[in-house]
């Protein structure tokens, strides 16, 4: 039974497009969003500790849910069921739905047996189809712009799929042969193994140094799907992470400091990049690698203070809860913004519910954001984290720019609805909107009715300066750098500054424009072009050659003398 | 030795010889005849197997001997391993004469065309349940003769050069091993096939000349096996038709030779003393370096056929790979991927077919967008083409997972290396025309879908989809018991294959 429920979760969606693909006229659109139902049942209801052993499945299945399991889940079939309502309505009218559908049940499928998987091989499974199906999802449109998006993206997943399955490999003999998560972790994958898991998952999770892609693949996906990448699957490669590093009670130092060191530099350089763009989807996707620094600083603060791990990790599974819901909800925005209601009352609601995610990720008081702020500061009490605190509290200030600008932007958007808006349309987002306040309306009930958990701090002042800090600086730059805010910064930094710095030691002042691909210099290209030309003409020759019957004859004829010569010596 | 158990493995040779000898003698327009041959034959051979691998399983012995001259002995008999490659190559054979059938109607010469078929597999199936290295050999012969009006099937004189070059390969190779299996015969006697080897009381002055002859049996095989730099031949000979190709690149010539390999270092010498003569390092070396050469190869190819040969070149290493590699998760590996290899591949040749026949497309860049006009076909190449790159839960990804975890086994992280490269390789070639096939916007309005009701021919359709699925399931229910998975633990657990230090506790937690 347990079996049946759990594989059921994955297969779902599985089935619903293998019959979308099988029987493109008949299958009916409408189930798709619900085919992440049973996901989100199972993890309001499911019971603690359900596992199921699949021995026939690959080499050996193992799926289960465990606390984290279940926070993860819960965010995960949400996002997937308000994306998928929304984007009945928002891909109404595309004529190549069907297909867009199809890549969407199978990165839900993969996206939601990722959470349950407990074993290496199916972990990688779901990872693998997560990953590659998604592709479908950022190519969709089809523009020179999307091509040039999934072409970076499927670059960079089928390298991180390679050094996720090496590092798997290496942490599996480290572990003896054990292939279950929870024993590779144990086992505490060292060197090599540690270094390919972090890099393999870290493409996922938008890891600084590897996060380029991110900002072009997100926004070139239409609305719903951006949603669901930036909130739900890039949290993969954190849970990855969670699983598979050695979070136990001897933690890692080095692995720890590292984290630590590119997580915050992620969340300020995520910020500071985000600020100098133009495109409301491209500042949200930059403020997802911020938001992910933040999560990656937790991630190795639980390396770096094994005694505090638990809430730890359990702030960071919760801060992955409240951002996937607010991006998701930031997205969606983007597409009800210009859909506002003609009635006054009714547009400041709506007004309200777009800046309210926002101004949680920011972690205003009393949402989710101050929530999971606070759990992730609150382990932090000795001297040696006093810095590591105070960055975090300094990061909102970041955040805190970044929304007002994602707002400033989207500001030129608001149009009123041309049409009646359908509840479909709407209700998903304001649902998961609304999240910002319902969490941690939760979480103080859970703590009112259970005495020993302590009330969560939602007003804290730290929470609160960094804030107004932000609003004040964000007035002066409105107000001083309106002219500079014109100008923006090329999508996909990294790639671009490698392009940038090609061009300069070419010793060319050639304009970079804002790039939506990676241009080489003409010289360059050229040269490479020679290259690949010498280099598949030197194929051919080497094979031509290989086909000459002579240089056969003389090599038989060498080695068959050999033999003879050889039997001819021996006694 | 067992009568009974003698009379099957005849009976399964001749349910492919008789009626490829009766096929030659068919008028050429007795279609319908030649059809009900083909197809019973294949049937009949498919039970008769399945009976065999019940008794295999069962732990029943089945052998036939015979002397030809004093000292020389014909030798048939089958064992787990030899069944591993009889039931790949009778299930395929089926599919591929259904698919062959349709593939070739209304073609001239289809009587000598569909006798030398039928003789190819049973000499592929005489192969895997030879019983000696020199019964190994006649059939090895056999096979090279047998398949050389196949490549030239067509006559025009790309095929005829085609021919000549397989020819000149397969014929120098045959003389080498012919050399080889003497020699050999001179030092130890005609000896049967012995899992763990037969040579290990040849005294120590002998293992320089043991070297010798072992890298010259190595070398007979790796022609057939497309061993660098002895490869050549196969990229050549794919212009022959599609159900050819097949039948070298996944039913039997690719497979021989690399099931050659595993025979020698096996049965022969004994994975043991290959490992101590040092022919397990020559063959990792050479199969690594023909797994990344074969890809680099791929990646230049234009011809869609072409690409598929390279990659048969890099893939086929894996197994030489595998087996060289001497301990229990590698040769596991290596074994399993001589199932696998042959689902996969077989896939997309069909698959090259289909477009060939169907819509005329021959190259990369002329699939753009012919998953529309073609989506079944094309949903078959998306699962052969991931295979190859070895994604779950398709059969290749099994395969490098025991590689994989084989290599770090026998300390060789750089094979890790091997296959990470490999796969990457194999992303870059066979992504694009995935994607060209399903996304792109097509450059020629195609002819729509005519007569039938299918996108293609049902006997082009069917076999390739039946193959596909094939090429799904060995991956994804690899823990059952008679997966091929499954049969490979159990050929590494009775024995069948010694490896040296075989317990398999270090193994992947999956007891086999």
């Amino acid at each position: 039974m347990n079996a049946f429920i759990l594989l059921g979760v994955p297969l779902l969606p599985l089935l619903l497009a293998a019959a979308l693909s099988l029987r493109p006229g008949r299958a009916p659109l409408r189930l798709v969003p619900w085919a992440a139902l049973p996901a989100l049942l199972l993890a309001a209801l499911g019971p603690e500790g359900k596992q199921a052993s699949l021995p026939w499945l690959l080499t050996g299945v193992e799926l289960g849910l465990d606390p984290i399991g279940r926070v993860f889940l819960a965010l995960t079939a949400g996002l997937w069921l308000a994306a998928g309502v929304h984007a009945l309505h928002e891909r109404g009218e595309d004529p190549a739905r069907r297909r867009f559908f199809v890549f969407f049940l199978l990165s839900m499928a993969g996206n939601l047996g990722l959470v349950l998987a407990q074993d290496a091989a199916s972990f990688y499974l779901f990872f693998s189809l997560m990953s590659l199906s998604a592709w479908g999802l950022v190519v969709h449109k089809r523009t020179a712009e999307a091509w040039m998006a999934a072409r970076l993206y499927l670059v960079l997943s089928v390298l991180g799929e390679v050094a996720l399955f090496a590092g798997l490999m290496l942490a599996i003999h480290q572990a003896g042969g054990e292939t279950t998560l929870a024993a590779i972790a144990a086992a505490r994958p060292e060197g090599g193994a540690m270094v390919l898991l972090v890099l393999g998952l870290g493409i996922k999770a938008g890891m600084l140094g590897l996060h380029f892609w991110l900002p072009l693949a997100h926004p070139a996906a239409p609305i719903p799907a951006s949603a669901v990448l930036s909130g739900a699957m890039i949290k993969a490669g954190l849970l990855g992470w969670m699983r598979l590093l050695p979070l136990d009670a001897a933690g890692h130092a080095v692995l720890g400091e590292v984290l630590v060191g590119l997580g915050l530099a992620a969340a300020f350089l995520g910020a500071l990049a985000g600020l100098l763009q133009a495109r409301p989807k491209t500042i949200l996707a930059y403020s997802s690698i911020s938001q992910m620094g933040l999560m990656t600083t937790g991630v190795g603060l639980a390396l770096l203070l094994p005694a505090m791990r638990e809430p730890l990790l359990f702030a960071v599974a919760l801060y992955a809860l409240h951002h996937g819901l607010a991006k998701g909800a930031l997205f969606l925005a983007v597409d009800i913004a210009g859909r506002l209601p003609h009635s006054p009352a009714h547009r400041y609601v709506v007004l309200g519910l777009i800046v309210l995610p926002g101004l949680s990720l920011a972690g205003l008081p009393f949402t989710s954001g101050a929530l999971a702020k606070d759990l992730l500061k609150a382990p932090l009490t000795t001297d040696s984290t006093g810095p590591v605190y105070t960055l975090l509290t300094l990061a909102a200030i970041g955040t805190t720019l970044l929304v007002l600008r994602f707002l400033w932007r989207l500001r030129r958007d608001l149009a009123p609805a041309a049409a009646p808006v359908p509840t479909g349309r709407w209700l998903p987002w304001a649902l998961i909107a609304a999240m910002s306040l319902v969490l941690p309306a939760m979480a103080a009930l859970t703590a009112l009715a259970a005495p020993g958990v302590p009330l969560p701090g939602l007003a804290d002042l730290s929470l609160l300066w960094p804030i107004l800090a932000g609003l004040v600086l964000g007035a002066l730059g409105g107000v001083m750098l309106r002219e500079w805010m014109a100008h923006r910064l090329p999508e996909g930094d990294v790639a671009v500054l490698a392009n940038t710095l090609i061009h300069a030691t070419q010793g060319l002042y050639a304009r970079v424009s804002p790039l939506r691909e990676i241009r080489l210099h003409p010289r360059l290209r050229a040269r490479l072009r020679r290259a690949q030309r010498v280099a598949r003409h030197d194929l051919e020759w080497a094979e031509r050659h290989m086909t000459r019957w002579g240089r056969l004859a003389v090599l038989f004829g060498l080695s068959l003398l050999g033999l003879y010569a050889a039997m001819a010596l021996m006694p | 030795m067992n009568a009974d158990g003698g009379l099957l493995l005849i009976a399964i040779l001749a349910s492919s010889l008789v009626p490829g000898l009766l096929i030659f003698f068919l008028p050429e327009e007795r279609h319908g005849l030649r059809t009900l041959l083909n197809l019973s034959a294949a049937g009949i051979k498919l039970v008769l197997v399945g009976v065999l691998l019940l008794g295999v399983q069962r732990g029943e012995t089945f052998e036939f001997g015979l002397t030809l001259l004093p000292g020389v002995d014909f030798v048939l008999a089958a064992d787990a391993l030899s069944l591993l490659f009889a039931t790949l190559s009778s299930i395929l054979w089926f599919v591929t004469t259904l698919y062959a059938i349709g593939y070739l109607e209304g073609s001239p010469r289809r009587s000598r065309f569909f006798g030398f078929f039928s003789l190819c597999v049973s000499a592929t199936v005489g192969i895997a349940l030879s019983g000696n290295l020199i019964t190994f050999v006649i059939f090895y012969e056999i096979l090279t003769l047998a398949t050389w009006p196949l490549v030239v099937h067509r006559g025009t004189p790309e095929a005829l050069r085609a021919g000549r070059l397989y020819l000149a390969y397969t014929v120098t190779s045959g003389l080498v091993l012919l050399a080889a299996v003497i020699a050999l015969n001179l030092l130890a006697g005609s000896q049967p096939f012995a899992s763990g080897g037969y040579l290990l009381h040849l005294p120590d002055e002998l293992h320089g000349l043991l070297q010798i002859i072992g890298l010259a049996l190595i070398a007979g095989f790796a022609v057939k096996a497309a061993l660098i730099p002895l490869h050549s031949w196969l990229p050549q000979a794919m212009v022959a038709p599609a159900p050819v190709s097949a039948l070298l690149h996944a039913v039997a010539v690719v497979k021989a030779g690399a099931f050659g390999i595993v025979r020698t270092l096996n049965d022969v010498f004994g994975l043991e003393l290959a490992a101590d003569l040092r022919l397990t390092d020559v063959l990792l070396v050479l199969a690594a370096l023909t797994i990344v050469y074969g890809s680099i190869q791929a990646l230049r190819a234009q011809d869609i056929k072409q690409r598929l040969a390279f990659s048969t070149v890099s893939q086929v290493s894996y197994i030489a790979l595998g087996v060289a590699m001497a301990g229990p998760l590698g040769v596991i590996g290596g074994l399993v991927h001589l199932v696998h290899q042959g689902l996969t591949k077989i896939t997309l040749f069909f698959c090259a077919g289909n477009f060939a026949e169907t819509l005329g497309i021959h190259e990369i860049r002329e699939m753009r967008g012919v998953g529309r006009r073609m989506p079944l076909t094309m949903a078959a190449f998306t699962v052969g083409g991931l295979g190859m790159i070895g994604l779950p839960p398709l059969a290749g990804f099994i395969s490098k997972w025991y590689l994989g975890l084989g290599a770090l086994e026998g300390e060789a992280a750089w094979i890790l290396g091997i296959l990470a490269m490999s796969s990457l390789l194999n992303a870059a070639y066979f992504l694009p025309p995935i994607i060209a096939g399903w996304m792109a916007e097509p450059e020629v309005t195609r002819p729509p879908a005519h007569k039938t009701r299918f996108e293609s021919h049902w006997m082009l359709l069917f076999p390739t989809l039946f193959v596909a699925v094939l090429a799904l399931l060995p991956g994804l229910l690899a823990g059952l018991e008679l997966s091929p998975l499954g049969w490979v633990e159990l050929i590494v657990e009775r024995g069948y294959v010694l490896v040296p230090g075989g317990d398999m506790d270090n193994g992947t937690g999956v007891s086999p």
